[in-house]
């Protein structure tokens, strides 16, 4: 149930007795500026690390500690053409604590979100410095995850020419090391006052003992925002790309353009193409290209509607590229012209059903699908619709998903010669 | 049939076992108000099972590094068919995985339990092994054993695990080596298979949305009608090592790194079992680990403000079937620095400021919390339960443990643990760029 607690501010309460937990999120919800987003992401740090009643982090630890071990985080993310800010408080019940933990969790967080220790006007010097270094840090060793290189980079490619898609949702080195004191201060203000706020509440808990509790946090209200959540690429030639680096196993990824309505039938064919194409380990990818050929220790590929944008994913031997480059092809070639069963067909429905049962088992999907259904009216939260979509999607429709998939960029992460 | 059933309050749960003629223990814990089930297959039998007396002969053999890895991704794959696709066929999920000292099948699924239980059972007890798939296999975990090659977490890991334990397979890598697993043939699996794979020697653990006495009555009947070799005894050829002596002080290995990094091992010298006081010798450990090191510790927090550390900096206690030992590691800008720093907390023994009552309760807490916590995963569940099951407490007991944890167990531990005679260094730094 989603109620409005101010102007632009809203709470979404999900009461369920299946886990030993309250999980309890809250979303800043921002259109993607690629030049904001290192910033929001240096400020997770600052926040996390030095609050006024929490200066340090091991006080805020031991707090959590206390807390029967509550565990915390803020991080960042995009969703198609937003950037979100997320704060995480998981949270043992109240029933199995026998402690009122709910109520600290929310005060908790007021302290962290809402009263970070300032010097002055500004945030802790010191923590600034040290937090930017260590975000610094982390951005510049993060190649060493070669999937991740390549999976960046590919976006990186694919994405050229629109700054808010092809930067991460964590922003640059560069950007980083450019972010002031007076900016961090001026996009902290501007995502406490501007940004879209939603609060999931997911646990043992009713909206009467959860809306004092949010109204506590004390968010103003603000303009609604009235953003477009779809990214739509422009058509280009395909974009090519060879990087190398000392690895013993090469990378090959390439990305499509993929048309897609949210939560319509193209959306789910879509669904069904993908899994059937390489989301899956009963997938054309898997089973051709990792299993029958054995050329690749991984090959997959994802689906994100909101960018409108899928990926194949590989790790291969460099001398195999242009076979498994062809095999990928061959793959896609093949769901677009029917070539599959109708019992394969039907196993991948029947996975992604499964799956998506399964997923009713998990507090951090169902959060999820409270966050997606608040920002996506079509978007129908439980099992029956999604299962009646999926079950409805059609052969012809996912030939249409498969043939509408247009690949627009090839990323190859070489093997470099040893010195 | 009446159901051996134990209810256990403290943390709502209610677990039903049985171990059938066979000698095949069951483990069940019904989860009604989940959607869907988790069943996993697991052996005692891992990566450093590498030294053992097969079943039925007198003298030991010596196979080659990661066989226990490559036969778990053969089990999957039969003469006309690949067990996966089973699984697929119902929408169920399926999966495997090969650790030190177990190897384990699994799946999930929302619907057709029985018919994927007795998939489950009849792919792992039917082992088919050709030269064919064997020598095909070889190019799949190829690749598998390069990218793990690429991470440079892995190599810090198993950097400093082959200074702590020069002459045990556990400092190998369950996938072996591309020289190791050349030498694996059809012969040596199923010489390994009929060792280990003793239903003896295995467990099948279920956590989920089922009707317990139906689901035990199947599993009895899948079993009842299959025929086994006579039990005989596992003779393993790996000991405990907890020999000092053996110890590679320090090691260093450049590497096309942006940052180095460094990690302290420490090798444990009592051979803990799965006993009462094993366990709480174990858990006394862990707690010692967060009091000292965790992120609410002052001495963290100190580090982490000099730049001396940074938020990868991590403790572990990993004990096993002949082998435990602790990883402190991270990244750092002077990893001598880090690993100096750390060495000096461990030459204090038990004479550790941070060792507090108050500390020690939170800490206790909060561990208390984390276990509640991980029992909202099925999956966590059923591997907590199984991984315990050859040992005499289960899971959902091992909390009371946890809960009669004192202060001076964990200071006792310490004086033993932190010895810095069992103390090693790995440190990983960039390579010279050309």
């Amino acid at each position: 149930m989603r109620i409005q607690l101010a102007s632009g501010v809203f709470l979404n309460v999900l009461s369920t007795n299946q886990f030993k937990t309250t999980r309890v999120a809250i979303h800043f919800i921002a259109p993607a500026r690629a030049q904001d987003f290192a910033a929001r992401t240096l400020l997770t740090s600052v926040l996390e690390t030095s609050s006024a009643k929490y200066p340090t982090q091991s006080d805020l630890s031991a707090a959590l500690e206390t807390m029967f071990g509550a565990s915390f985080g803020i991080g960042v993310a995009k969703t198609g053409a937003v950037h979100r800010v997320t704060a995480t408080l998981n949270l043992v019940a109240d029933k199995l604590a026998q402690v009122p933990l709910l109520a600290q969790g929310f005060d908790l967080l007021h302290e962290v979100l809402l009263e970070p220790k300032l010097v002055g006007n500004q945030f802790d010097p010191e923590v600034f410095d040290r937090e930017q270094k260590n975000l610094a840090a982390y951005l510049g060793s993060m190649d060493e995850d070669r999937q991740l290189q390549a999976s960046l980079a590919t976006q990186r490619l694919y994405f050229q020419g629109n700054d808010a898609q092809a930067t991460p949702s964590f922003g640059t080195l560069r950007q980083l090391t450019a972010v002031t004191q007076a900016r961090l201060m001026a996009v902290y203000q501007d995502m406490l006052s501007h940004d879209q706020i939603e609060i999931v509440v997911l646990g043992d808990v009713t909206e009467e003992q959860v809306v004092p509790l949010a109204k506590q946090l004390g968010f103003a209200p603000r303009p609604e925002l009235a953003f477009a959540l779809i990214y739509r690429q422009p058509d280009v030639p395909v974009r090519q790309e060879t990087a190398s680096a000392h690895v013993n196993q090469a990378k090959l990824n390439l990305a499509y353009t993929t048309p897609s309505d949210l939560y319509g039938r193209q959306f789910y064919a879509n669904v069904v193409a993908n899994e059937l194409f390489g989301g899956s380990p009963l997938s054309l990818l898997f089973t051709n290209v990792r299993e029958k050929a054995s050329l690749a220790y991984y090959a997959s590929s994802m689906f994100e509607p909101f960018r409108q944008f899928s990926m194949v994913q590989t790790g291969i031997d460099a001398v195999n590229r242009d076979q498994v480059q062809q095999l990928i092809a061959d793959q896609l070639a093949k769901v677009a012209a029917g070539a599959f069963s109708a019992d394969l067909l039907a196993h991948i429905k029947e996975g992604l059903l499964n799956a998506r049962q399964a997923a009713y088992d998990s507090p951090q999907f169902l959060a999820r699908q409270e966050l997606l259904h608040a920002l996506v009216p079509t978007h129908q939260p439980g099992y029956a619709a999604y299962a009646a979509a999926i079950t409805a999607v059609t052969k012809q429709e996912v030939m249409a998903a498969a043939a509408a998939m247009k690949l627009q960029a090839v990323y190859f992460l070489d093997e470099q010669e040893a010195n | 049939m009446a159901l051996n059933q134990t209810e256990y309050p403290a943390v709502q749960e209610t677990l039903v076992t049985q171990t059938l003629a066979n000698g095949l223990r069951v483990l069940l814990v019904p989860r009604p108000a989940y959607h869907q089930s988790y069943a996993l297959f697991a052996v005692d039998y891992g990566g450093i099972d590498v030294r053992y007396q097969p079943a039925g002969a007198t003298e030991m053999v010596e196979d080659p590094e990661g066989i226990a890895h490559f036969l778990e991704h053969k089990l999957f794959e039969k003469e006309d068919h690949d067990a996966f696709d089973l699984f697929g066929q119902t929408g169920a999920s399926a999966n495997a995985f090969t650790g030190a000292t177990s190897t384990a099948y699994l799946f999930s699924t929302s619907t057709q339990l029985t018919e994927n239980l007795t998939t489950l059972l009849d792919f792992v007890q039917a082992p088919y092994f050709s030269d064919q798939t064997v020598a095909k296999e070889r190019g799949i975990i190829g690749q598998e054993i390069q990218m793990y090659q690429d991470d440079p977490g892995w190599l810090l890991y198993y950097g400093i695990l082959g200074n702590l334990y020069p002459n045990h397979p556990v400092a190998r890598d369950v996938t072996g080596t591309i020289a190791s697993i050349a030498q694996i043939t059809p012969e040596r699996l199923y010489q390994a298979y009929r060792t280990f794979y003793q239903p003896i020697n295995m467990t099948l653990t279920l956590v989920g949305n089922f009707d317990p006495e139906r689901v035990l009555a199947h599993i009895a009947d899948n079993q009842a009608a299959k025929t086994f070799a006579p039990a005989t005894p596992i003779v393993r050829g790996v000991g405990f090592d907890g020999d000092l002596s053996t110890i590679l002080p320090y090691r260093a290995a450049d590497l096309p790194v942006i940052r180095p990094k460094s990690a302290i091992g420490i090798k444990g010298q009592i051979d803990a079992q799965g006993d009462l006081e094993g366990t709480k010798y174990k858990l006394a450990i862990e707690v010692l680990l967060e009091m000292i090191f965790g992120d609410s510790s002052p001495l963290y927090q100190k580090w982490y403000d000099d730049g001396l550390v940074d938020d990868s900096f991590a403790a572990d206690y990993i004990a096993g079937r002949t082998f435990n030992y602790a990883t402190i590691t991270g990244d750092a800008d002077d990893p001598s620095a880090f690993s100096d720093a750390v060495a000096s907390v461990i030459a204090r023994g038990a004479d550790q400021p941070a060792l507090t009552e108050a500390r020690f309760q939170r800490i206790l807490q909060a561990a208390l919390g984390k276990y509640y916590m991980s029992l909202n995963s099925l999956e966590q569940t059923a591997n907590q339960l199984s991984s315990q099951s050859f040992n005499a407490l289960n899971a959902f007991e091992v909390v009371e443990t946890l809960k009669s944890l004192t202060l001076d167990d964990v200071k006792r531990v310490a004086a033993s643990f932190f010895d810095v005679d069992a103390v090693s260094v790995f440190h990983v730094r960039p390579e010279a760029q050309a």
